[in-house]
């Protein structure tokens, strides 16, 4: 897996609707934000999308199938501008490390970062999005 | 407990409960995030990996709920950063809280910031996800 540092995503835009936005943020139990304002979760899955990728293909890049155990280590957020609905925003970004650790018996862990910008349609930089996963070998490949 | 306006380091953020987790939301939000990971949905797979039937939360919607309650208490556009690790899995059916304490305060221009340790616990105090949030506070002065 160490060959997919420096994996480029193919980039894209994303527009978060307000039917996605307000049943996002049911599901944390709270009613949509005022003024347009989209929930922050969505600086989850809008950056994958839009930037080209979706989780299954990262699951496919990690040489997983779900439901193959896999976690998450961390997310790491900067929001610089709070991000809106109905606004399109233009994503770039790829894989930026990868590790793998090996305890002399299973599961060796294989985990890697994936970093993405968020910017909006004055091409200013909305947020920066980076996340960590685990992808627990049991059969230690 | 503090207000945002009269913040000091060591103060507790207003507490936030999403009484129960339900299989329900979980669905909504594998579909909006099309998730094909059936750990969300079929008890079965579960089961498989050891999870006894018990469907697992999506990690986002856990931190989605310390994001509710930083933006209770200091506004829907207070967050400037957050790093969130998330050491358990929420299963349907279980109680969590959010909660935090202010670590620090700093400024930015004009613009108070609040470095918090926030988190999500279970009501016997199991740490599901812990997290460093950066807060911008509501401008207080006159």
């Amino acid at each position: 897996m160490e060959r997919l540092v420096g994996h480029r995503f193919p980039g894209g835009q994303y527009r978060i609707e307000h039917w996605e936005n307000f049943l996002l943020s049911e599901a944390t139990g709270i009613a949509p934000l005022p003024d347009g304002l989209a929930h922050p979760v969505h600086l989850f899955h809008a950056p994958i999308n839009g930037v080209g990728t979706s989780i299954t293909e990262l699951f496919q890049l990690a040489e997983a199938t779900p439901p193959a155990p896999v976690s998450i280590d961390y997310y790491d957020w900067t929001i610089h501008t709070p991000i809106r609905e109905d606004e399109t925003y233009a994503l770039s970004g790829g894989i930026t490390a990868y590790q793998r650790v090996e305890r002399g018996h299973p599961p060796v862990v294989d985990s890697f970062t994936y970093e993405i910008d968020v910017a909006g349609a004055d091409g200013e930089l909305a947020a920066r999005v980076a996340f960590r996963w685990h992808f627990w070998r049991f059969d230690s490949r | 407990m503090s207000r945002p306006g009269g913040i000091e380091v060591g103060d507790e953020i207003p507490r936030w409960t999403m009484e129960n987790v339900t299989p329900e939301r979980m669905k909504t939000v594998a579909a909006i995030l099309r998730d094909p990971t059936p750990l969300h949905w079929d008890r079965e797979a579960t089961r498989k990996i050891g999870f006894d039937g018990r469907l697992l939360n999506q990690s986002p919607i856990n931190l989605g709920y310390v994001v509710n309650m930083l933006m209770a208490w200091a506004g829907p556009t207070c967050i400037r950063r957050i790093r969130t690790e998330f050491p358990l899995p929420v299963f349907d059916g279980e109680r969590v809280t959010a909660g935090g304490v202010v670590a620090a305060i700093e400024t930015d221009g004009d613009t108070r910031i609040a470095e918090c340790e926030v988190w999500l616990d279970l009501d016997d105090g199991t740490r599901k996800v812990h997290a460093r949030a950066w807060v911008a506070l509501p401008d207080d002065r006159p």
